[in-house]
């Protein structure tokens, strides 16, 4: 997986990429009780800075409530 | 691994062009989610002929149409109490927070995502990691926690660095000097005015803060922090190393800060913002070494986008190898300045209530200090300096004229007036320090009779 820069990311960036990634998709379902949505929103916007520092342009969240 | 010294070494590090290549990109990013998102500010950028597509190099920014203060206030009067800036639904934000009142008519209001919170405290974590703060750290914050954004983000940055935070706030001064040393607390935030006033506090209480466990001062939310001689008291003071930074509510967060190598300045925060220097009064960009006013473009904060916000701070920018930190952000050397509008003419002569500060100082008899302008003889406007010289053994009439010739000789001449007045008469500041007092009715010797009411 490359940045926008055009780097690769290393296994561990990669890895924290796919959690971010999988948490924005999980995050437009409607199946989740409220400590789920929550807690889960509270991690999205965590990853968000990684994804923002990595140089993935992941854009903003506020769609999915964060 | 070894620690890195830097937050985000990859950015912090990161060559020039490469910091150009990534404003870019996100520029163009920031331009297509105004334009999408914010039809007042879509319309502003349309008449300017501005869109995304159009923007292929960082020269393509000076196309965007600056943004006042007023601008921002007038948008707010209209459609209150946000104005027509919002790029999210309210319903989205979860925190609010205003400007703290020090300039302008009304306060400016924010709101703040989940992600543009993380975001902020992400810009206050360069500046802590960047000055040595971690895990280990025990932090203080001498501030009140209101409304006002001052150091919010810093507190929640210091928990996500994973510090014990002390969160100070509703204590008298007392309570809070105790509270450091009880708590042998390792870092302490606040002005450096209020450092200062800690510091006082300490000396009345008998507490050596020398010998305290304190080693790091977070300064920010006045320019005093980056005046040597105010930076010097401070750091004697407490026998620790103090740190400059500076934010604003308009972005929500800090900008620049000082690194462990306290090269003088205090390092732009360059792969979040894009920073310009202009003439203030012409807009034209001024180059590396002359003072120009900050223009500031975040990439932070989506749900008021800030493009070209004039933010009336003086600034003098140096490029990176100002300092040997080893990072690539270009530096505001003495941090912020003062203000365009801190000036005062009196008499014909420039006055920056910085550079008083700057001299008062140096006299370390003094405690406290305020300048006052006023006018003589309901004609003739006069600058006055009053200080608290509280050590009886000193020689206060020495001091007084000691302090009247160095003003006067920093100031081509002009006539100062310099008064003892009683210890403690003087205001104390928790925030943002109001040491400058206007009274004038006239300004300038033939000047302008000010509107009274």
């Amino acid at each position: 997986m490359k940045n926008s820069m055009g780097v690769e990311l290393t296994e561990s960036e990669r890895v924290l990429m796919e959690c971010y990634q999988n948490l924005v998709k999980v995050l437009q379902r409607d199946d989740l009780a409220p400590f789920e949505r929550r807690n889960a929103l509270k991690a999205v916007a965590a990853l968000w800075q990684i994804a923002n520092g990595l140089d993935l342009d992941p854009g903003q969240l506020y769609h999915i409530g964060a | 691994m070894s620690e890195s010294p830097y937050w985000n070494p990859r950015h912090e590090t990161m060559p020039r062009e490469g910091i150009e290549a990534l404003q870019l990109r996100k520029l163009r990013n920031l331009v297509a989610w105004t334009q999408a998102k914010v039809p007042w500010q879509a319309k502003r950028l349309k008449a300017a002929g501005v869109d995304a597509d159009s923007i292929r190099s960082l020269d393509d920014l000076r196309r965007i149409p600056m943004m006042t203060r007023d601008e921002w206030m007038g948008a707010q009067l209209e459609e209150p109490p946000f104005g027509p800036l919002l790029a999210a639904p309210q319903e989205v934000a979860m925190r609010y927070h205003l400007t703290s009142g020090t300039t302008g008519r009304i306060p400016l209001q924010v709101l703040d995502g989940m992600k543009d919170w993380e975001w902020i405290t992400e810009m206050w974590c360069y500046g802590f990691w960047g000055f040595g703060v971690r895990p280990q750290d025990v932090v203080f914050f001498a501030f009140s926690y209101g409304t006002f954004v001052g150091f919010w983000g810093a507190h929640y940055a210091c928990e996500k660095i994973g510090c014990l935070v002390l969160p100070g706030g509703n204590m008298t001064t007392e309570a809070r000097v105790k509270q450091i040393l009880g708590m042998k607390a390792t870092v302490v935030c606040s002005t450096p005015t209020y450092a200062l006033r800690m510091a006082q506090e300490a000396k009345a209480l008998g507490v050596d803060l020398a010998s305290s466990p304190v080693k790091r001062l977070i300064l920010s939310g006045e320019p005093a922090g980056s005046i040597p001689a105010t930076k010097k008291l401070i750091e004697d003071q407490w026998g620790a190393k103090a740190a400059d930074t500076a934010g604003m509510t308009e972005v929500g967060t800090i900008m620049i800060f000082e690194c462990e190598k306290q090269p003088g300045g205090t390092h732009i925060i360059e792969d979040h913002y894009i920073e310009e220097v202009v003439d203030p009064a012409t807009g034209a960009p001024v180059p590396y070494g002359e003072l120009g006013e900050r223009l500031i473009t975040s990439f932070g904060r989506g749900f008021i986008p800030v493009l070209r916000y004039r933010t009336r701070d003086l600034v003098v920018r140096m490029p990176a190898s100002a300092c040997s930190c080893g990072r690539t952000f270009d530096l505001y050397e003495g941090g912020i300045r003062g203000r365009v509008d801190d000036m005062k003419l009196v008499r014909g002569t420039n006055v920056y209530p910085r550079a008083v500060e700057a001299i008062v100082r140096e006299f370390r008899e003094v405690d406290e200090f305020r300048i006052h302008l006023f006018t003589a003889d309901g004609i003739q406007d006069e600058i006055e300096v009053l200080v608290e010289i509280p050590d009886a053994s000193a020689d206060a009439n020495a001091i007084v004229n000691r302090l009247r010739t160095s003003l006067s000789e920093a100031h081509e001449g002009l006539r100062f007036g310099v008064k003892k007045v009683e210890s403690g008469s003087l205001p104390r500041f928790e925030l943002k320090a109001k040491r400058l007092q206007d009274d004038r009715i006239v300004i300038g010797t033939a000047g302008e009779r000010r509107v009274q009411g």
